[in-house]
């Protein structure tokens, strides 16, 4: 059975990327929110394997929402899927409980390693 | 610990930046060129706002653009709101690796804020321009990515922000 997959981006351009990413595997992509905001309303809705969130987004930033919905659904396996890989984001994101970090460009055999570590 | 480069490493850093992330994302292939830019053009814009006190330009012609949106979205035409939310994510992901080389070198984290899209060149405001790079692709199409400073800041090198 399918793992699915709510996508938290404010671009289109990352959802064609991953369903390019993922076709073909056994990840489904269910769900599309362009706003942390959005993400947080949709999830117990949605009820996803697995988020990926983007940081930089209008209003409330990625790493916020993600904080929101472990907070209210500590079970949630978040990955954090953006162009800011290091430093103080890096460390936030690992200390609000997201279980991966992928660097954007991302391919696809980075990205089902760190989806794969995320659902274990 | 080591809190500036120079601008020939800048230089280098954008360079390999731009060329990796134009090619991954879009599949075009710049090369450094000193071809002027044509008269439709577009410019992306971003300003550092915590770490370096500096911000990026790419201004491009619009029909390269147009292309690299396109081959990113697997559509033979794209719409003018595609345009641009293709422009503002992949400058946001070419400003992203930017800023992580930046932090290999200096060990300062670098934040950015929301991509600015416009028809057009755009000038910051107080600032002025340290250096452009010039590419071109296969089709003679151009592109300009400019770094700024603030103004007076003549040192050619860029530094933490204090």
């Amino acid at each position: 059975m399918s793992k699915r997959v709510m996508v938290v981006d404010d671009s289109r351009l990352v959802r064609v990327q991953l369903e390019d990413v993922l076709a073909g595997t056994d990840y489904q992509i269910v769900a599309h929110c362009r706003s942390g905001e959005e993400a947080i309303r949709q999830y117990a809705e949605v009820k996803p394997d697995l988020v990926t969130m983007d940081i930089i987004m209008q209003g409330m930033d990625g790493l916020d929402a993600a904080e929101i919905i472990l907070k209210n659904n500590p079970d949630a396996r978040i990955v954090i899927i953006s162009s800011l890989a290091y430093g103080d984001t890096f460390d936030r994101a690992k200390a609000i409980g997201a279980r991966g970090f992928v660097d954007k460009p991302f391919h696809q055999e980075q990205l089902l390693k760190v989806f794969g570590q995320a659902l274990l | 610990m080591n809190t500036a480069v120079t601008k020939e490493r800048l230089e280098q850093i954008l360079d390999q930046a731009l060329q990796d992330v134009t090619e991954q994302t879009a599949g075009v292939r710049l090369n450094q060129d000193n071809q002027s830019l044509g008269e439709d053009i577009c410019t992306v814009h971003i300003t550092f706002d915590k770490g370096f006190s500096t911000s990026l330009t790419l201004c491009a012609d619009t029909s390269l653009l147009y292309r690299m949106a396109c081959n990113s979205f697997h559509e033979d035409e794209v719409s003018p709101e595609d345009l641009e939310e293709f422009s503002k994510e992949y400058f946001n992901v070419l400003c992203g690796k930017i800023a992580g080389a930046m932090f290999q070198a200096t060990q300062v984290a670098a934040h950015f804020g929301q991509p600015m899209f416009c028809h057009g060149r755009y000038e910051p405001e107080g600032q002025e321009v340290q250096f452009v790079l010039t590419y071109s692709d296969e089709h003679s199409e151009n592109a300009q990515l400019i770094h700024h400073v603030p103004c007076s800041h003549t040192d050619g090198t860029v530094s933490e922000r204090s």
